[in-house]
């Protein structure tokens, strides 16, 4: 059973990207527990002179520390992430590094047809930068378009190819996470037997 | 030239705000440039309004009224720095005030790469429908390694550094001039084409210089006119000239004929110029529309001509200002003309006190005239069917003087005196 942090990149009342991750949640509930994550209400990132960071920012970052991988379902603004996620994911490097090695699965919903293929780019980039430095599940888009029809009342998927898409992308982000835990020892022991 | 400038940080200090300050006071010669704070704008949410945050909106509309922006972005993760993301959501959500606005982009950062990325990120955000702007193409301005790239003065140590900023932004001024260049001007209404001068002649014009006060004679002259005992024919009829004045003379009306090249080449001259309901001196027949209109009406006189010369309507009629209800009503009518094959040959104006046709009416009929309750009368414009902007009389001339033509030429108030009275 894994345990992932599921981030839903807004602070909107209503998100489609929150509720993508909450469909994963209840739908890999037999696999995985997905705990939702808000980063509402945080402060706009700015770097302070003493290096702290917001109460909300060191609990979350704990909580990714401790956790298998994080899902980030990211809204697209201006051909880009929001900046409430990019300021979040800045707090979240800024003197503290939870994400540094960690698996992290991307994807993203929007109203229009593409299904935030630009921020999703973005956020690849800004996840690589070496403050972040995370372990991206390298291959598989999940671009969830027209999202505002893409759920039921229930809040299921209603395209039976996208939830077999997301399924499978699911077991292998599992797949990654085993595999990157395993690169990360042994980077661990080279870099020990360098030191010897 | 007005340039605003914005360095994407609401860090305490900042070297991208020390690089605007540095370019507002450096390029003062080249543009008035002026930095922007963003330390006022708080998160974007979608949910919120930005009527409720005056910093925002004022910074929106310090936007909207400059010729350009400059914007220096620090690099953060690899993209533009949060505070600078978010200021560009708030002004691309209920407001769009980079629409079309030509914007360069800087930037600064600690090491090599001088925020390479964010200006790409940066680029890419700026060029997104919702935003609009235009980015400046070719030239980056890469500031890298920058806590030693100021000396204590804040001014850019390196020569060679300096020296291409200042290519680059002399670039950027010319991208801003051809840009406002290129800027669409939005179509004139088809009305203001109306030439008032006169100035395409038709098959009928005469040579004859317009303004001539014996016109009509110096035309009759050239071409050999017809007059007093010559006959006439005419659908249907013979006419002798002398009859076809007598004629036209004893109308009840005051007729003016303006030809299609908008010069007024007759009127029915049985009354003298004190005596007529719009006033015209026969000296003034073979003027150009515009002189014998005064300037400030001579757009509702266009949007009557364009009406008719387009077909949107055949007539159009308006009373004039200073009627008085039951006692004197004199109308304005406008009729476009055509000739056999539908083309618009000028306008036939009549003018007339409809009241004694009405009061003679009513007498023989043994009625009275009744106000609707409760009806909404506009005693200048109510008896016309368009004419629904306010006039107001003019003691000169008595005429109609609203002095703004109404935004649509749908809806034209012309002057009261389309025909000629200026004299």
């Amino acid at each position: 059973m894994k345990h992932y942090i599921g981030i839903a990149g807004t602070n909107a009342k209503h998100s489609t990207n929150r509720q993508l991750i909450q469909y994963m949640s209840h739908h890999y509930a037999d696999s995985a527990t997905i705990t939702l994550a808000d980063i509402a209400g945080w402060p706009l990132f700015y770097k302070t002179p003493d290096h702290t960071v917001p109460a909300a920012a060191t609990t979350l970052a704990e909580q990714i520390q401790a956790a298998d991988g994080v899902i980030i379902a990211t809204p697209e603004y201006d051909h880009a992430v929001p900046a409430v996620l990019s300021s979040a994911l800045a707090w979240l490097s800024y003197y503290i590094h939870p994400f540094a090695g960690k698996p992290v699965m991307i994807l993203g919903a929007s109203y229009g047809a593409l299904g935030t293929s630009r921020a999703q780019a973005q956020l690849r980039q800004i996840l690589t930068s070496p403050e972040l430095d995370a372990r991206i599940l390298p291959s598989g888009e999940f671009l969830l378009g027209h999202s505002l029809k893409a759920f039921t009342d229930q809040g299921e998927l209603t395209d039976a190819k996208a939830v077999a898409h997301l399924d499978e992308l699911m077991a292998n982000f599992a797949i990654f996470a085993d595999i990157n835990a395993q690169l990360t020892n042994s980077l661990r022991a080279i870099h020990k037997g360098a030191q010897a | 030239m007005k340039i605003v400038a914005i360095a994407g940080s609401i860090a305490e200090a900042s070297y991208n705000r020390q690089l605007v300050a540095y370019i507002a006071s450096h390029f003062a010669e080249l543009a008035d440039i002026q930095p922007l704070s963003i330390q006022d704008v708080p998160v974007f949410d979608e949910d919120l309004d930005i009527a409720d945050y005056p910093a925002v909106q004022a910074l929106a509309d310090q936007i909207e009224a400059a010729d350009g922006v400059i914007l220096a972005t620090p690099e953060h993760n690899h993209t533009l720095a949060p505070a600078m993301k978010n200021v560009i959501e708030w002004l691309s959500n209920q407001v769009h005030p980079f629409a079309n606005k030509p914007t360069l982009i800087v930037g600064a950062s600690y090491y090599t790469q001088g925020s390479s990325r964010a200006q790409l990120s940066l680029r890419q955000i700026l060029e997104a429908p919702g935003v609009g702007a235009l980015v400046m193409p070719s030239d980056e301005f890469l500031l890298a390694d920058v806590q030693t790239a100021f000396d204590a003065q804040g001014n850019l140590s390196d020569p060679g550094t300096q020296k291409f900023l200042g290519t680059v932004m002399g670039k950027f001024v010319q991208w801003v001039n051809v840009l406002a260049a290129m800027k669409p001007t939005p179509d004139a209404p088809a009305w203001q084409a109306e030439d008032l001068t006169a100035s395409h002649p038709t098959d009928t014009t005469i040579p004859v210089p317009m303004d001539a006060d014996d016109w009509v004679e110096q035309g009759a002259a050239k071409t050999h006119a017809a007059s007093g005992h010559d006959y006439v024919q005419l659908d249907r009829g013979l006419l002798t000239v002398d009859q076809l004045n007598w004629f036209l003379n004893t109308f009840p009306l005051e007729a003016t004929y303006m030809d299609e090249n908008n010069q007024f080449v007759y009127y029915n001259h049985f009354r003298d110029h004190d005596d007529m309901l719009a006033p015209r001196y026969p000296a003034q027949v073979g003027d150009a529309a515009a002189m014998c209109h005064p300037k400030r009406a001579q757009d509702h006189v266009k949007q009557v001509l364009h009406m008719l010369r387009s077909g949107k309507t055949d007539r159009f009629a308006m009373p004039v200002p200073g009627n008085q209800v039951n006692a004197k009503w004199i109308m304005h009518y406008y009729q476009a003309m055509h000739d056999g094959d539908q083309h618009y040959r000028g306008v036939n104006e009549w003018v007339l006190d409809i009241w004694p046709i009405v009061a003679d009416y009513l007498k023989q009929t043994g009625q009275q005239l009744v106000p609707v309750p409760g009806a909404k009368v506009d005693a200048v414009s109510g008896a016309s069917q368009s004419a629904t902007a306010p006039a107001k009389p003019d003691a000169d001339t008595g005429a109609s003087a609203a002095s703004e033509p109404p935004a649509a030429p749908a809806k034209p108030a012309p002057d009261a005196d389309t025909g000629a009275s200026a004299k």
